[in-house]
């Protein structure tokens, strides 16, 4: 990640806001980076393979140098108690839900930060730290952040989490889709330790071929839907499930429009061609003109 | 004269083996000798052992491997990954018969082509980070087949209960020569069903098995370890006959219409319960002496359908001719003279008393001997019968 301290980002900023004066609104909304990728990676979740052992936590951990622990102590399943949501000391965690079809059988849901393909963080970011990267994933520039937290609010997953704890200096924190690992060819830490292979790393494109097939093979398995196929207009993490997480509340119900669409269209729509200003400023001149023409007639008189 | 017999031999061997050919075309017809079709395994017209063309896992079709649990290898070291855990010994011999009740070698040995059992390392890589994602990993093939039986009856899916940590006292969990125990099988179930013009189902279960050749995954198909082994809703191994599953009425019938389709309700479906199988009553030929040990199979070649059966002997025992057969077997010893009749010279229409043909009757002497008769008068000495 580039450097880029403050005041050179406001420098940057007031030409970036002068150049834009002549540049279409387009532009604005699509950086050169966030561009979709056809290749852009993602993993297939299936929740009727996960065994809830959450190695895949201790691995996010070692991996993000996160205070982890011993390896052992995750086989703790008293955490299953309390559903429990990613933070910044944490950037994956499993919950565990009741299974409504076999009770004895309960599903373990592991969640992260989801790579949208159309990120809200990305939009929401005021000072463009946040970007959607080819490879599918969605990452941040640490140095660019000035913590206003719109991620977290603009987040429908509610992923983005920020240090709270830490008095100097705290940092917005979320899974990186290990950007670092990828980079280098590895694969993501969670994704490289889990025993089952309930996650696997591929093409996005791959991955939804992979889950429609096991969908069409094992009907009395799965229902016929791969969250995050299209929800939010798609992300990177994609889940297989025997039962609707999102009724069970594991993960968020969610539309199929994209979460940055709504508040865009709006912003795009009326500040499109200069509308606002160019009418705030036909306002005053008409009130200038009115004006004018009144003082025009009372000197006249 | 010679060159014609060479010449008849020659095309003959042709001939045999132009049909031993066809037998293997892959036409979809003919199929091969396990009568499969060979394009279930085979992506080509004509496979060889160099290029075979197998079908890429996970292959839709799938084709059983039937062999016994004793067939195979009796423990597996697994030993291609290597982390923080000593190697696995798997008592495959064990889980085989565990599997044999319900499901078979195909449990495990998935999408196994026709040909020799493949070993899961065969189609799974051993490396994560792999080209072909559609199929899981060796570790995670291995994890999978293993916990989802195991935490279907032990609710675990603690480490420990098959891995040893590096370094720990212990190298080895004692698995050799381990056998399942035998499976009690209950001799008869009653059942009482809603069907008002017969209520009473008699369901002679050893009968089944041992008499008309059943496998248990025939009907236990579904059935697995939880069935006697939930240790959290039974507490230990039940002894008892495990308890009952709520079935609908077709999921009931399903194993039975198998063989029994054609057959009507009250052959089962009766007022009281019914005793077992007895071969009198029910085809109106008693099976006698050697005849009642025998497994059904052994005479009705399709257990899957039995169909009537020619009661002479000659249609069974092909070696039942003058000159070969052993008559002494049948308690009586044939004297010189009379081993050199035709069998059917004294059993005859004419010799036996009611006028029934066949070797199930003893003859009388009345149609050669004015004088004589059996069994007063032999025609030869008796002896003890052979019993096998």
């Amino acid at each position: 990640m580039e450097k880029q301290n403050r005041r050179s980002f406001f420098k940057s900023a007031g030409l970036l806001t002068a150049t834009i004066a002549g540049a279409s609104t387009k532009s604005v909304k699509a950086s050169p980076e966030n561009i979709l990728s056809e290749d852009r990676m993602g993993v297939l979740v299936d929740t009727t393979t996960c065994i809830g052992c959450r190695n895949c936590e201790w691995a996010c951990k070692k991996t993000h140098n996160l205070p982890a622990g011993e390896l052992n102590s995750y086989e703790d399943k008293s955490v299953f108690k309390e559903m429990r949501r990613p933070d910044s000391s944490a950037l994956t965690v499993v919950n565990q839900y009741e299974n409504e079809k076999r009770i004895n059988f309960p599903i373990n849901v592991k969640v992260q930060c989801m790579h949208c393909d159309h990120p809200a963080c990305v939009s929401a970011c005021i000072v463009g730290a946040f970007s959607k990267k080819e490879n599918g994933s969605v990452i941040w520039d640490t140095d660019k952040c000035i913590g206003c937290r719109y991620c977290m609010v603009a987040c429908p997953f509610q992923v983005p989490s920020f240090e709270y704890d830490k008095a100097l200096d705290p940092e917005i924190r979320k899974c990186d889709f290990c950007f670092e690992r990828t980079k280098e060819g590895l694969l993501p830490a969670c994704v490289e330790i889990c025993p089952v292979e309930a996650l696997v790393y591929g093409p996005r494109s791959e991955l939804i071929k992979i889950a429609r097939e096991k969908i069409k093979k094992y009907p009395d398995r799965y229902i016929e839907h791969i969250y995050g196929e299209n929800e939010v207009g798609g992300t990177s993490w994609l889940y297989l499930a025997g039962q609707d997480l999102a009724k069970t509340k594991a993960l968020p119900a969610l539309e199929t429009k994209t979460a940055p669409g709504v508040s865009e269209s709006i912003q795009h729509g009326i500040f499109a061609y200069f509308v606002p200003p160019a009418s705030l400023y036909a306002l005053l001149a008409g009130i200038m003109w009115l004006n004018k023409k009144k003082k025009e007639s009372s000197e006249g008189e | 004269m010679k060159r014609v017999i060479c010449g008849i031999l020659f095309f003959s061997t042709l001939v045999v083996a132009q049909n031993k050919s066809k037998n293997h075309l892959p036409d979809g017809k003919a199929g091969s000798l396990q009568n499969v079709n060979c394009k279930t395994c085979h992506t080509c017209d004509v496979p060889t052992k160099q290029n075979p063309c197998l079908i890429e896992c996970p292959r839709d079709e799938m084709i059983t491997v039937h062999q016994t649990a004793e067939q195979g290898p009796d423990v597996i070291k697994i030993d291609k990954l290597t982390n923080k855990y000593l190697p696995v010994t798997f008592s495959h011999k064990t889980h085989s018969q565990m599997s044999a009740m319900s499901g078979g070698c195909g449990n495990c040995h998935h999408y196994n082509t026709a040909g020799p059992i493949l070993a899961c390392a065969d189609c799974h890589n051993t490396e994560r980070k792999r080209e072909d994602i559609s199929k899981p990993d060796l570790q995670a093939a291995y994890h999978r087949q293993c916990i989802d039986c195991h935490k279907e009856w032990s609710h675990s899916t603690d480490c420990n209960s098959c891995h040893l940590e590096k370094g720990s006292p212990i190298t080895h969990k004692v698995t050799k020569g381990k056998d399942h125990p035998k499976v009690k099988e209950p001799e008869k179930l009653i059942y009482e069903t809603n069907y008002n013009k017969g209520k009473i189902v008699t369901f002679f279960h050893s009968d089944h098995t041992k008499l008309f050749g059943a496998e248990c995954i025939s009907c236990h198909q579904n059935d697995n370890c939880t069935r006697c082994h939930d240790t959290k809703n039974v507490q230990t191994v039940s002894s008892t006959i495990p308890e009952k599953i709520s079935k609908t009425g077709s999921q009931h019938h399903q194993p039975c219409f198998k063989c029994h389709a054609n057959d009507e309700c009250s052959k089962c479906h009766l007022d009281k319960p019914t005793g077992p199988f007895n071969h009198k009553t029910s085809t109106g030929w008693a099976l006698t002496r050697f005849h009642e040990k025998l497994e059904c199979a052994k005479c009705h070649e399709n257990t899957n359908n039995f169909t009537k059966l020619n009661n002479d002997c000659v249609s069974c025992h092909k070696n039942f001719v003058t000159g070969k057969f052993e008559h002494e077997k049948t308690g009586l010893k044939l004297d010189e003279i009379h081993q050199e009749f035709d069998c059917g010279d004294c059993h005859s229409e004419s010799n036996l008393p009611d006028g029934k043909a066949g070797f199930a009757n003893k003859p009388d002497c009345s149609g050669c001997h004015d004088d004589k008769s059996y069994p007063k008068d032999k025609p030869g000495s008796l002896v003890k019968v052979i019993k096998k």
